[in-house]
């Protein structure tokens, strides 16, 4: 419990962070709705009607803009960029940042085993996670039900939460994978970085062309993104599945790399 | 000199890794530029059934985003912002790293002052930062001369390419600055955040107005939009640039200059 | 000449860290030594005096000039090895010494050589595979690859074993014997004994002495403890050069400094079971020290 309220505290700081930026977000891209309020719902439908490839170049994609749930959609690809960032970096900083501070030795040389460590590690990157979710849960509600004029926005957004929880669970799960099995846990930020941008041009390569559809499986952003979500009314049972067995996959890796692993002073 | 090709090897790795992927992005990218001209044109055939205005409205900005130099913006907005990041971790990097690898006291205790220390890295930084560029730049000549069907204002095309590099130069000194201000244990943590809470800086614009945000945020400063209809940047923001630059080039070189450089 | 002038030098970070008011000269040719316990401040002088932290007051002058308004010219001319080394990774030993090479305007790829055939180091291996030791001899190269004037060493000798340390300490005299000038700091007294000609002793920031080698020597100082079969009665060691008795039944320890036959003698009229004569530690030379000059602030610190 020690090594969990320790991990807690080392990360409280940035954690305000980023629930800081979860809220500037919200707020203000929610602020540009009353903008664009007014476009009245035949241009929907006929927005509507574009070819995906348009939509997606024209910054709508399929979200119906006119209702302040659809709008929202569009600020959730940047909210759920930013809890990917989040996730990664913890992930890939608890295992990373012992062997870069030079305290991996002070760690490992206490009476408690490998797999504690990780597991302590783990669940207060868990913490965080949850934190950072439920905090841009509550900004979002206030933010949509401040426009939303009739529809009830709770459950659409405690969807996309859900979704977005998911997708975190993801991209930690690979961050501390990377940094553990990886040779130079120094590099897991940037390897974890460059595969979380490579996912997310794809994605958006994937709007642009019909043809790429096949690959959606390959980058978590596609998996419970916004249009997908409201229009379905539900998640997807197929990435929920796909999701879990990751995240489900990667802490194993995880763990048997750290317990394999030869700490490197 | 040595230390200026010292750090050229170093970064030498990941330089050419940042250069690659740009490239590949923006190949990948505008490869899809024929299937979204048909796209583009279906759609119009299928918008004579609207009213004249509806029309009008669309088929503006839909022509302006389909064609080459639009689309290109489009793909091209992704390419600066990770090229921003590239330009911020090199700048930041540069000057923490001997800090933070504790190699300071070797560089420090050799014939040189700290301001040529600081000169060698900040061309190094630079002259990566134009490697990429010109090689993202052929790439992307010629991938865009490959798949144009119409002929294109090449002048136009290479102001918005150039401008990437414009952005980058901000972030570079932006990161500098950072380094020699704050001891820095994680690179990419600090230059990714600061990358994208300027980039996110853009949806903020509604709230204290747009025209106030173009100032902030170095991602406004060479609006595509506007270099297309006019074939020129903005003076005013070229003069902001080149002053930050200068402030916050010259603020790092007096502070890594008197900065306390401790035992490990 | 005098290669080193210190003058007043002060730097203090916040109240209470740092050093005050280190006032001493070091002669061209000299090996000087630079002693005091964990945290009294040596490295932070020769910091200082590398201006890799500036004073906040006083000043340093190295080759008579000021080490902060001519740092780069003086530092052509010194070497120094950290205590603690840690260089660029992913950089083959071979390279690190040719891009150290490079800061200064000669050829020294012969010397390189030298250094490392003297030292047995691999210059093929990469820095990140070498073990502390062999790092740690890396430095050495690096700080003596130019031919310095003027080598600092920093607590040099941790992590090389003593075969490599008297290799290291005859290379240092060597260098001495063509004119180099030496400041060697270290918490180890026998070392800097085996060394040095002068010490300045330093401690909790303050310059405490400087003094010869010779005369330190003089007020040698062993530490004696002996096992007898009896209880040795208290005016037993009643004699000039004793300090610090203590008789606990069959164990009697003390200090003792002068002529080492005499106190021989005294100890062929016990019948002993065991007998050590060990160096002093450092902290029993400051007690000694801080005794003589200020007795009752070292016992209420």
């Amino acid at each position: 419990m020690n090594l969990f309220f320790r991990e807690m505290k080392a990360a409280r700081k940035s954690l305000i962070l980023w629930c800081i930026g979860s809220f500037l977000m919200a707020a203000s891209g929610m602020a540009k709705f009353e903008g664009l309020d007014s476009t009245g719902e035949s241009l929907q439908q006929l927005v509507s009607t574009m070819p995906r490839s348009l939509q997606a170049v024209m910054g709508t994609g399929s979200l119906d803009l006119s209702t302040a749930v659809g709008y929202y959609g569009i600020l959730f690809t940047y909210l759920l960029l930013m809890a990917a960032i989040h996730s990664l970096m913890l992930g890939a900083g608890i295992i990373a940042k012992e062997e870069r501070g030079k305290t991996a030795e002070f760690l490992l040389s206490k009476p408690i085993s490998r797999s504690r460590i990780m597991t302590a590690k783990l669940a207060a990157a868990l913490v965080n996670v949850l934190i950072f979710n439920l905090v841009t849960f509550v900004f979002s509600v206030i933010s949509v039900a401040k426009f939303a004029k009739t529809e009830d926005s709770i459950s659409d957004l405690s969807l996309l939460m859900t979704g977005m929880f998911l997708v975190q669970l993801m991209f930690l799960a690979a961050g501390s994978g990377i940094a553990a099995s990886g040779k130079k846990p120094k590099r897991a930020v940037s390897m974890g970085t460059a595969l979380l941008l490579a996912a997310y041009i794809l994605s958006i390569a994937i709007d642009l062309s019909q043809k790429l559809e096949f690959l959606q499986y390959l980058t978590p952003f596609k998996y419970f993104e916004a249009k997908r979500v409201l229009i379905d009314g539900g998640l997807d049972p197929v990435f929920i599945l796909l999701s879990i067995g990751i995240v489900f996959i990667l802490t194993i890796v995880a763990y048997i790399s750290f317990n394999k692993r030869d700490i490197q002073v | 000199m040595n230390i200026f090709l010292h750090e050229l090897k170093v970064y030498r790795k990941s330089t050419i890794v940042w250069t690659l992927s740009l490239a590949a992005v923006l190949v990948l990218f505008m490869s899809m530029f024929p299937g979204l001209t048909k796209d583009a044109a279906d759609f119009q055939k299928l918008l004579q059934g609207y009213p004249e205005p509806v029309r009008k409205a669309f088929g503006i900005s839909l022509e302006s985003i389909t064609s080459l130099l639009g689309f290109y913006s489009y793909v091209f907005s992704y390419i600066v912002l990770c090229g921003c990041i590239q330009a911020m971790n090199l700048g930041v990097s540069i000057l923490s790293k001997e800090a933070r690898e504790k190699t300071a006291d070797f560089l420090l205790t050799k014939p040189v002052t700290r301001s040529q220390v600081v000169s060698a890295k900040l061309l190094a930084a630079i002259s990566s930062l134009i490697m990429t560029n010109i090689i993202f730049l052929a790439a992307a000549a010629m991938t865009t001369l490959s798949v144009s069907q119409k002929p294109f204002d090449m002048g136009t095309f290479l102001m918005i390419s150039l401008s990437a590099f414009l952005v980058e130069c901000m972030f570079l000194a932006l990161g500098v600055l950072v380094a020699a201000v704050m001891s820095i244990k994680s690179v990419l943590p600090i230059s990714l955040g600061t990358v994208f809470a300027f980039y996110i800086l853009n949806m903020l614009g509604s709230v204290i107005g747009e025209k106030a945000v173009r100032y902030l945020t170095p991602f406004k400063y060479y609006d595509t939009a506007y270099i297309i209809r006019h074939a020129s940047y903005e003076p005013r923001f070229i003069f902001i640039e080149a002053l930050f630059i200068v402030i916050a080039v010259s603020a790092s070189y007096i502070i890594y200059s008197k900065k306390d450089i401790h035992a490990v | 000449m005098n290669v080193i002038e210190l003058k007043n030098l002060t730097k203090m970070y916040g109240k209470s860290r740092g050093i005050r008011n280190i006032s001493f000269n070091v002669e061209e040719g000299e090996i000087f030594g630079f002693i005091g316990p964990n945290g009294a401040g040596k490295s932070t002088t020769i910091r200082t005096m590398l201006s890799l932290i500036y004073p906040t007051s006083g000043s340093a002058l190295i080759f008579g000039k000021d080490s902060v308004k001519f740092a780069p010219e003086i530092k052509r001319e010194i070497g120094y090895l950290p205590s603690e080394v840690f260089y660029y990774d992913n950089m083959k030993v071979k390279d690190l010494l040719k891009y150290s090479a490079s800061f200064y305007k000669k050829d020294c790829s012969h010397r390189i050589s030298q250094l490392s055939k003297m030292l047995d180091l691999d210059l093929n291996k990469k820095i990140d595979d070498l073990s502390f030791g062999n790092k740690k001899k890396v430095g050495i190269v690096q700080g003596l690859l130019h031919e310095p004037k003027l080598i600092i060493l920093d607590e040099p000798t941790s992590g090389l074993d003593p075969l490599m340390q008297q290799k290291f300490f005859d290379l240092l005299k060597e260098e001495n014997k063509k004119g180099t000038t030496i400041l060697f700091s270290s918490h180890i007294l026998s070392e800097v004994q085996k060394m040095c000609d002068r010490v300045a002793i330093i401690k909790e920031g303050e310059l405490v002495k400087v003094e010869k080698i010779s005369t330190l020597k003089e007020n040698n100082h062993k530490r004696f403890k002996l096992e007898t079969k009896m209880p040795v009665s208290q005016g037993f060691f009643q004699m000039d050069g004793v300090q610090n008795l203590e008789v606990k039944d069959q164990i009697t320890s003390f200090l003792y400094s002068g002529n080492i036959n005499s106190v021989l003698e005294k100890l062929t009229q016990l019948e002993l079971t065991n007998l050590w004569i060990e160096e002093p530690d450092l902290e029993e030379i400051f007690l000694h020290y801080y005794e003589k000059e200020n007795e009752d602030e070292y016992f209420s610190p």
